[in-house]
C-alpha cells in the first residue's frame, strides 16, 4: 500500500480566483439613464479575491479536509479542482476520474421515477447506462428505496431524495471524490452506514476532498486539514 | 486532467483527448433527449401525437387562408406548403428554445462538469426526433399531395445535415450571447415571426418582386427553404451556387457558435 500514498491524486499550484461581483447590475436604459443622476442606480463593478495562491496536494488514497468560515473560498476552489470553472491564475492537476458532490441529486428530474433519475444522473457523471446496470440493485439497495425506485422523485421525501443521490454518488466509484459539507444524510442508523462506505472506499484507495466548517467532521474522515481566511491557506497540518 | 488559468484565456485546439472525453458521454445525450420527450408529453391522453398537431394546424390554417381568401396559383401548392412549414417548424422551435439553454440550466452545470455542449445537442436531437415523426406523415403523403419520385430525394439527407449544422451553431450562438444580452431572447421572438413571412415559406420565390430578391439573398432561411424545395417539390437538384451559399452559411454558424462557446464557455458559468 506504501505506492498509494506517494502517487499524487490531486496538485493545487497556485490558484488564484477573482470574480468580479456586479452592485448593483442595470442593463436596461432606462436603468442606465437614471443612473446617469442618481447614484443609487449606477452599477459598480467590483474585482473580487475569492482565491489568493493557493497550493496544496492530495496522494492517492488520502483524505483531506478543506476548513474555513462561510466565504473563505472553500467552495470556489472545490468547483475549480471539479474542472467546472477555470482558475484565474495557476493550475490544478487531477488524475483518475473525479466525482463532485456540491449538491446531492442535482440533475434529478422530479417528473421521473427514481430508477430513471439513477440513469440519467450517473450519465451526467459521465457514465454509461451498461456500466451502471450491473451497479444498479447495490444503489437502490444502498438507498433502501426498493419499493420506491419506480415513482416519480416529487414524491420522495427529502431524506429519499438525498438517500438516492448519495447512494448514485458513492456507487460511481470515483478516484477521487469532492464531498462540499456532505458525507452522510438521513437519520442515525444511515448516517452512520454512509460513514462506513466512506471508509471502505477510502480503504480501497479513493482520494477524499471535503469542503466543511466543522474541525469534528474533518477530523472523522481526514488525515490532514487545510485552513482557507479569505482565499488565502492560514493554516494546515494533521488532523 | 489539468485546468490551467490559460484555459479561460487562449484555450488550446481540441485535442484527442477533448474528443475521446465528449464520446464517454454519449450515454448523457440519449439519456437527455429520452428524458425530455418523456417529461414533454407526460399526463397528455394523445401522447407523442402532440408532436404532429402543432404543424398539422398551422398547415390547415394557412391551406384555408391560401386557397379561399388569397388563392394561391402554385400548383400542388399544399405539397409546397407543408415542406415549408416542416423544416420552418423545426428551425423555429429551435431557435425559440435556444437562448435559455444555459441561463436555464444554470444549477446543473455550477455543480456537475459534463461538457456544456451537449445541453443544447441534446435539445436539438429531441426536435430532430419530434420533427423525423412528423416527416414519416409527411413520407406517406407524399405521392398523393404530387411529390415528384426523382434522384434528387437522394441528395436529401446531405442537405438536413447541412440545415442541422446550421441549426446547432446558431442555437450555440445564441446561448452563449444570451448570457450577457437577454435582450436576445425578445429579439429572436420577433425576428422569427419577421423571418417566417420574410422567407419562402407559405409563398414561392419567384412571386416575390425582384427589388425585394437582394433582402431574401442576405436570409439563409430562404437559401435553405429553396433548396428543400428544389429537392422535395420540384424535384431537381439545388444550383451549385445556391448549395455554395447554404454551406457557407452552416459554416459560419457552426464555427462562430463552437467558437464562442469553447472560447467563453467556462468563463460563462460563473456568471449564470
Amino acid at each position: 500500500m506504501e505506492y498509494m500514498m506517494t502517487t499524487p491524486a490531486v496538485i493545487v499550484q497556485g490558484v488564484s480566483k477573482t470574480f468580479v461581483l456586479r452592485h448593483n447590475p442595470v442593463a436596461s436604459f432606462k436603468g442606465r439613464f437614471i443612473g446617469v443622476f442618481n447614484r443609487r442606480w449606477r452599477q459598480r463593478l467590483e474585482p473580487f479575491q475569492a482565491l489568493d495562491d493557493v497550493s496544496f496536494s492530495v496522494n492517492r488514497g488520502e483524505a483531506i479536509g478543506l476548513l474555513g468560515a462561510n466565504g473563505s473560498g472553500k467552495s470556489t476552489l472545490l468547483q475549480i479542482i471539479a474542472g467546472i470553472i477555470p482558475p484565474t491564475g495557476g493550475q490544478v492537476q487531477t488524475f483518475g476520474r473525479i466525482a463532485p458532490l456540491i449538491e446531492l441529486g442535482v440533475g434529478f428530474h422530479p417528473e421521473l421515477t427514481g430508477e430513471e433519475n439513477i440513469y440519467l444522473n450517473a450519465s451526467l457523471y459521465g457514465f454509461q447506462n451498461r456500466e451502471i446496470r450491473p451497479r444498479f440493485t447495490d444503489i437502490v439497495e444502498f438507498s433502501e428505496l426498493q419499493d420506491f425506485i419506480d415513482i416519480p422523485v416529487k414524491n420522495y421525501s427529502s431524506g429519499m431524495y438525498m438517500r438516492l443521490g448519495f447512494s448514485i454518488a458513492v456507487h460511481l466509484q470515483p478516484d477521487i471524490l469532492l464531498a462540499d459539507e456532505i458525507l452522510a444524510v438521513g437519520d442515525a442508523s444511515f448516517q452512520s452506514k454512509c460513514q462506513q462506505k466512506i471508509a471502505q472506499m477510502q480503504s480501497h484507495g479513493m482520494t477524499l476532498i471535503l469542503v466543511s466548517h466543522s474541525m469534528a467532521q474533518v477530523q472523522q474522515f481526514c488525515s490532514r486539514y487545510v485552513r482557507l481566511d479569505h482565499g488565502r491557506v492560514v493554516e494546515s497540518g494533521k488532523t | 486532467m489539468t485546468v490551467t488559468a490559460t484555459d479561460a484565456g487562449s484555450p488550446q485546439a481540441p485535442t484527442k483527448g477533448t474528443f475521446a472525453r465528449l464520446w464517454g458521454y454519449r450515454d448523457l445525450v440519449k439519456n437527455l433527449v429520452a428524458k425530455d420527450i418523456k417529461v414533454r408529453y407526460m399526463g397528455a391522453t394523445l401522447g407523442f401525437a402532440w408532436s404532429l398537431g402543432n404543424p398539422l394546424i398551422l398547415f390547415a390554417t394557412y391551406f384555408l387562408v391560401f386557397t379561399y381568401i388569397f388563392p394561391s396559383h402554385t400548383p400542388h401548392y399544399a405539397l409546397y406548403l407543408i415542406t415549408g412549414i416542416l423544416h420552418w417548424n423545426l428551425f423555429a422551435t429551435n431557435t425559440a428554445q435556444s437562448s435559455e439553454m444555459l441561463v436555464g440550466n444554470a444549477g446543473l452545470m455550477k455543480k456537475l462538469a459534463f461538457p456544456r455542449v451537449f445541453i443544447p445537442l441534446a435539445n436539438l436531437l429531441v426536435n430532430v426526433v419530434l420533427w423525423l415523426a412528423a416527416m414519416c406523415v409527411y413520407g406517406l403523403l407524399y405521392p398523393w399531395l404530387g411529390g415528384p419520385w426523382s434522384w434528387a430525394l437522394l441528395a436529401y439527407p446531405a442537405y438536413m445535415i447541412l440545415y442541422l449544422a446550421f441549426l446547432f451553431g446558431l442555437s450555440l450562438t445564441l446561448a452563449v450571447l444570451y448570457v450577457d444580452f437577454r435582450d436576445l431572447k425578445h429579439i429572436v421572438e420577433v425576428m422569427l415571426m419577421v423571418l417566417f413571412w420574410a422567407s419562402p415559406v407559405v409563398y414561392p420565390l419567384k412571386l416575390v418582386p425582384a427589388r425585394f430578391l437582394c433582402f431574401y439573398k442576405l436570409n439563409p432561411l430562404t437559401q435553405a427553404i429553396v433548396c428543400f424545395d428544389k429537392l422535395l417539390y420540384s424535384g431537381q437538384m439545388p444550383s451549385l451556387k445556391l448549395t455554395a451559399g447554404f454551406a457557407l452559411w452552416t459554416v459560419a454558424a457552426l464555427s462562430v457558435g463552437l467558437y464562442l462557446l469553447h472560447r467563453r464557455g467556462p468563463r460563462l458559468i460563473e456568471r449564470l
